[in-house]
């Protein structure tokens, strides 16, 4: 009897802190494995290699926190890094081409919320089609070949360093955390986000402006995967079709590793910030221990399946028990 | 959404009659417009050497089309079938020489039943009863069959004509005609038959679509949801091995990735088709008529020297389409 009770208390544990638990477990790992993990420069190189999908889980969040799913951003990723590069190398300025690109990640979250919220589509399956589509403008606009930036001052966006420690690219990072947690906790319509994805007839019947809100999460989240475009394409300097494959499914998984629910109204900001940080120590380890890349793959899909298993699992007895 | 069903056999008013003629007949005529304007843009369309090539071009999607169709009638969604589609051709043409050619048949279906049952296994032991969270678990497997496939290959294609046994099973799949039809366009009759017979004469077919129509009330009701819905994943993994096989006896290869972007093209011919992703509606009949469409599309792009990028964007266009006009309907 006492065993059982120790086994539920653990697994409730298991559920409810699985990222940290994760990322200490990994750790703990690293400590006795004789690599150089625990160097500055590695660490920093971790942080910067995961910024990018941190910048995009922070628009996801808020989608996922209104009750939507946006599997676009890939496509979005791609597509806006694409434009850049190109309207640069068409003589127009920097500030205007990333503008550009950050309009187009606008008008595809548009579009996208349009569909899903004023037309009452299946968010996963149309943002799915949708990330299809800008995979395949993205193909075609660059023959699906990398296309180089001919604009030196590009690459500096990203790789340049403040006081020659902390990258650009983490920077931006954190701005972006901060105003989706800004955002999220402290003004109205964040907290009308929480009440829509919670119980969306209480939110309208309470006088909540339910469609107008929930497509703006749409709208925001793909300003967010356009500015991680371009911050990708300006920390490898290029822009190609090929990099957003799977970007979608990681994002959104690493959102709902760190606690936020596919069910909506659960999460936050820093949740999803550690909950990336789980695919990004386990990337960077397994890169250090020498695994194999096929291996890796397993690693991730097998990680992936668990914690969206143990999210469903503890829906599931959240629903037996009330 | 079964309730509706029923409903619409007692009162045929004149929307209903609206409304299915628009859900069945916008395909064909999709499908008519097609042929027409290609065959006059292009008059290579009509010959007969095009025609099989479109027969034989029908047999891989159209398996894993039909074994999803269960899935989405039943109310859930399975992105696994392209990690599926290449675990098993890398895994069947390898088994040729050491087990024979039935042997690896065998094995290679086997397989494929195998890792779809895993995926219900995994969802029923998961609680997952959302559609969003199908998709995760299945798209997480996916990554894990298509990794397993490229170490089991070394990442390396490997090629039938290289094989050392008989091949001559998988020689008459790929190639073979009986009359006008080819083999593989025989084994999709065959396999529509038998399907068609299970959705709508036995009994566990039509626990199916209570299953997706609502599955609370049809679990109150005494149906075995959790049946069904182990069902509807091993018939998936099953079809999806079969049209492994078609697949790679047509291209006389098979690579580790051969399986990449199936699940999204099977997903569209079904939705194409006008089975409802809410589950619960639905026939294989349609995915047939949403496979022909699409692959006639791509035939035509092909004849019409479209780039396949923009028909990459296009098929993505018309997933979108489609989704939209399906909700539409039910509003």
């Amino acid at each position: 009897m006492k065993n059982i009770n120790i086994g539920k208390k653990l697994l409730n544990i298991a559920t409810k802190q699985k990222a940290v638990l994760a990322i200490i477990v990994i750790l703990v790992i690293m400590v006795f494995s004789k690599t150089n993990f625990y160097t500055a420069y590695n660490l920093f190189d971790m942080i910067k290699s995961v910024s990018i999908l941190m910048i995009l889980a922070f628009g996801v969040t808020l989608v996922l926190v209104a009750g939507g799913c946006d599997l676009s951003i890939g496509g979005i990723m791609v597509v806006s890094g694409i434009v850049t590069i190109k309207l640069m190398n068409a003589n127009i300025p920097m500030w205007i081409s990333i503008l550009a690109a950050l309009l187009v990640g606008a008008i595809v979250g548009a579009i996208n919320g349009y569909l899903v919220v004023y037309q009452g589509t299946e968010p996963f399956i149309i943002t799915l089609g949708m990330g299809m589509m800008l995979t395949g403008i993205a193909q075609q606009l660059t023959d699906a070949h990398p296309i180089p930036c001919n604009n030196p001052n590009f690459v500096k966006l990203a790789n340049d360093k403040l006081f020659n420690i902390i990258p650009n690219l983490v920077i931006v990072m954190i701005a972006v955390f901060f105003i989706i947690h800004y955002i999220l906790r402290y003004t109205s319509f964040g907290r009308n986000c929480y009440a829509i994805g919670g119980d969306y007839e209480v939110a309208k019947y309470s006088g909540i402006n339910v469609l107008p809100t929930k497509a703006m999460t749409f709208v925001i989240c793909g300003i967010t995967a356009a500015l991680g475009g371009v911050m990708l394409s300006s920390m490898l300097n290029s822009g190609s079709s090929t990099y957003g494959d799977t970007t979608a499914l990681v994002v959104n998984c690493g959102v709902v590793v760190g606690g936020t629910s596919f069910a909506g109204g659960i999460g936050s900001a820093p949740q999803s910030a550690i909950g990336l940080l789980v695919f990004g120590v386990l990337q960077n380890s397994m890169n250090m221990l020498g695994i194999d890349a096929y291996v890796q793959q397993i690693i991730q899909g097998i990680v992936i399946v668990a914690i969206i298993c143990l999210d469903c699992y503890g829906r599931k007895r959240k629903r037996e028990t009330v | 959404m079964a309730e509706r069903i029923w409903n619409m056999k007692e009162q045929i008013n004149f929307k209903n009659v609206i409304q299915t003629v628009f859900r069945d007949y916008l395909v064909l005529a999709a499908i008519a417009l097609l042929v027409i304007i290609t065959s006059i843009v292009e008059p290579k369309f009509l010959t007969t050497g095009n025609m099989t090539n479109i027969m034989r071009q029908f047999g891989p999607l159209i398996m894993v089309a039909l074994g999803m169709t269960f899935v989405i009638i039943g109310g859930f969604i399975d992105l696994s079938v392209s990690g599926i589609l290449s675990l098993v051709a890398v895994v069947t043409i390898s088994l040729i020489e050491p087990l024979g050619q039935v042997g690896a048949l065998i094995v290679g279906i086997c397989l494929g039943t195998f890792c779809g049952y895993l995926n219900s296994v995994l969802i029923l032991a998961s609680g997952a009863m959302k559609q969003a969270e199908a998709l995760f678990i299945t798209y997480g497997m996916s990554t894990v069959y298509g990794a397993l496939a490229l170490i089991y290959s070394g990442g390396r294609t490997k090629q039938m004509s290289l094989v050392k046994a008989n091949t001559s099973i998988y020689k008459t799949i790929g190639t073979g005609t009986v009359g006008i039809l080819s083999v593989s366009f025989i084994m999709f009759l065959v396999c529509l038959l038998l399907l068609y017979i299970f959705q709508n004469k036995t009994y566990m077919g039509r626990t199916i679509y209570l299953t997706g129509g609502n599955k609370t009330a049809a679990e109150l009701a005494g149906i075995h949801i959790r049946r069904s819905i182990t069902l509807i994943y091993t018939i998936s993994g099953l079809m999806t091995a079969l049209g492994a096989i078609v697949l790679f006896s047509r291209v006389t290869a098979a690579s580790p990735v051969i399986g990449k972007g199936y699940e999204t093209n099977a997903i569209l011919a079904v939705v194409v088709g006008g089975t409802t992703l809410i589950g619960g509606n639905g026939s294989v009949l349609r995915t047939v008529l949403g496979t022909t469409l699409v692959i006639l599309l791509s035939n035509c792009l092909n004849l019409l020297g479209v780039s396949v990028y923009m028909q990459y964007m296009m098929k993505g266009a018309i997933l979108v389409l489609a989704i939209w006009l399906d909700s539409r309907k039910q509003l």
